[in-house]
């Protein structure tokens, strides 16, 4: 951590990785990109962009519902968010996350419950998959919205 | 001297009475008869319901435009008003020489100024038979009788009438019109971006004074919606959506389509913010609208994230 003094003012300024939360920010961005990996398997597959199959489908559905069902709490400690010193930059996840705390919870509950539909259908055939993609487009939007910041 | 400084002053102060005078169109509108799925189109297009309906509305609720949502900037708080049919409380006692006027010039049937928090400037390109098809469209609205607070906003921003002065140096700078140089596809994809769909009310830059900086068309700005706690702490940055390598250079157009109907990025990353609500509007439209919105977008100016 590097301080520099400046006559009465004191400037602290942090490296990423020396942030006390950098940990569970990189476990939880991470978490979300294994979201958006095996969301594109089957949005490739919706959009024409790669045959079909089944297997795979049901493969990446059930991956998407087993992580939505994991217990993350660990990974989103209060004060890791966007408006706490130093985090600008490292972390989009907006205050509004604690200080409308458990709303967030309902958000993961509405996904997981699409990602139920979408494990049922994906595996029944392409119309069945697109038919379930806009229930699972919402549950990611239905939290992103509220809770986490634009990302230029 | 006396005499000359007050002379002076005489006419400083009727430049700014005539400057920031709020002129209304008093042109007769041309014969029309009402086309309802233009104007719901519009309607979804202009996003109305996502400054004018309840914060938390969905479906069947995006249609009562009862009014009351905060929007937090850092020129204070504006609360949107009711325009559902409503004689008493909304806009349903309204001509529509009242609605026009307001949409275009952004000045009220009682010739006070809007302020540019509503996006006329953007509205203002919007063609007269589109604006009668909207209201026609509106009219048959459910009314709501909810009454709205006014806004609260710091000085000076708090005075309409300097907003006069606004006018005369922003407003003819959103102007889009029709170039005749482009595909009709790549035309109706400027006109939905540039009008309706007001994209540059968020992501084209402003100055200090809150008028767009029209070198940066679309080229990313900082956020102006605060969150709750109304600071700066939760505003992210919007996107640069121009071709460039910064913006979207790397999407195809069948990339901006999909993104438009269903909120994935190429990446299959959700949208967030504010445009979930715009994409949810587009998903409204046409496929051939959105087809057009993409086209328009890969036609623009490349432009970099940064001012240089
Ligand atoms: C319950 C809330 C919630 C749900 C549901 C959710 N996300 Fe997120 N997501 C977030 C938050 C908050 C962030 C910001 C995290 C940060 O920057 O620390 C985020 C960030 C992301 C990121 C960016 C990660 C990075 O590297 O910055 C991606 C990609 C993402 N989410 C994809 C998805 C997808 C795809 C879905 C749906 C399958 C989804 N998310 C569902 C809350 C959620
Ligand atoms: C970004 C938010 C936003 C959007 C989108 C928006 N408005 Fe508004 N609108 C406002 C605000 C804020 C005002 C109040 C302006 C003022 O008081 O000066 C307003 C005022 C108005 C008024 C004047 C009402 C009155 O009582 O004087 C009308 C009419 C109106 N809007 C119509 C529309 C229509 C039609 C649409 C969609 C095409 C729309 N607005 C979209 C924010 C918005
Ligand atoms: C109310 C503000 C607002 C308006 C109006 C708006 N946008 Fe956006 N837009 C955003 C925000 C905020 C984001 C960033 C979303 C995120 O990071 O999740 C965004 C992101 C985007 C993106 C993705 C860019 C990227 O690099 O990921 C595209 C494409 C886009 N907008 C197109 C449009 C178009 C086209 C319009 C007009 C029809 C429009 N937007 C109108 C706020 C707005």
């Amino acid at each position: 951590m590097a301080t520099v003094a400046l006559g009465a003012t004191t400037y602290v300024s942090f490296a990423a990785d020396e942030l006390a939360f950098a940990n569970q920010i990189e476990a939880r961005q991470s978490f979300m990109h294994v979201y958006r990996f095996n969301l594109g398997l089957l949005g490739a597959m919706a959009k024409g962009d790669a045959p079909y199959s089944a297997e795979q489908a049901s493969a990446a559905a059930n991956n998407l519902l087993a992580a939505s069902k994991m217990s993350n709490g660990a990974m989103w400690p209060a004060g890791s968010d966007m408006g706490a010193e130093g985090y600008a930059g490292v972390t989009w996840a907006k205050p509004e996350i604690w200080s409308t705390y458990p709303k967030i919870g309902e958000k993961g509950a509405a996904l997981t419950e699409a990602l139920e539909a979408m494990a049922a259908g994906a595996g029944n055939g392409l119309d069945a998959l697109r038919s379930n993609m806009g229930g699972v487009a919402d549950g990611c939007k239905g939290c992103h919205e509220p809770f986490r910041a634009e990302n230029d | 001297m006396l005499v000359a400084g007050l002379v002076v002053a005489g006419v400083l102060a009727c430049a700014f009475f005539v400057l920031t005078m709020a002129r209304s169109s008093r042109e007769p509108l041309p014969e029309h008869s009402a086309n309802f799925a233009n104007g719901e189109l519009l309607f979804w297009a202009g996003g109305c319901a996502s400054c004018h309906a309840a914060a938390d509305a969905e479906d069947s609720d995006l249609l009562i435009l009862s009014g009351g949502r905060s929007l937090n900037t850092p020129f204070g708080v504006f609360r949107s008003p009711n325009i559902s049919p409503d004689p008493n409380f909304g806009i349903g006692g309204w001509s529509m020489l009242d609605f026009v006027n307001a949409m275009v010039k952004g000045v009220s049937p009682d010739k006070r100024h809007y302020y540019p928090a509503f996006p006329y400037p953007n509205y203002q390109n919007i063609e007269i038979d589109d604006l009668l098809d909207l209201k026609a469209y509106l009219n048959t609205l459910p009314p709501s009788s909810n009454e709205v607070a006014g806004h609260s906003l710091q000085f000076p921003y708090s005075l309409r009438r300097g907003i006069g002065l606004w006018k005369w140096r922003y407003l003819a700078r959103s102007r889009s019109d029709r170039t005749n140089e482009a595909s009709e596809q790549i035309e109706r994809g400027r006109y939905l971006v540039r009008g309706p769909g007001h994209c540059g009310a968020c992501h084209t830059a402003r100055d200090q004074f809150g008028g767009e900086i029209t070198e940066r068309l679309l080229a990313g700005a900082e956020s102006l919606e605060f969150g709750e706690g109304n600071d700066a702490s939760s505003a992210g940055r919007i996107p640069n959506i121009t071709p460039h390598a910064e913006g979207i250079g790397g999407w195809s157009e069948s990339d901006i389509a999909y993104a438009l109907e269903t909120g994935f990025d190429p990446d299959f990353d959700s949208f967030g913010g504010s445009m979930v609500e715009v994409q949810e509007n587009m998903a409204r439209l046409p496929a051939e609208d959105r087809a057009a919105i993409a086209a328009y977008l890969k036609s623009i100016p490349a432009i970099s994230s940064e001012a240089h």
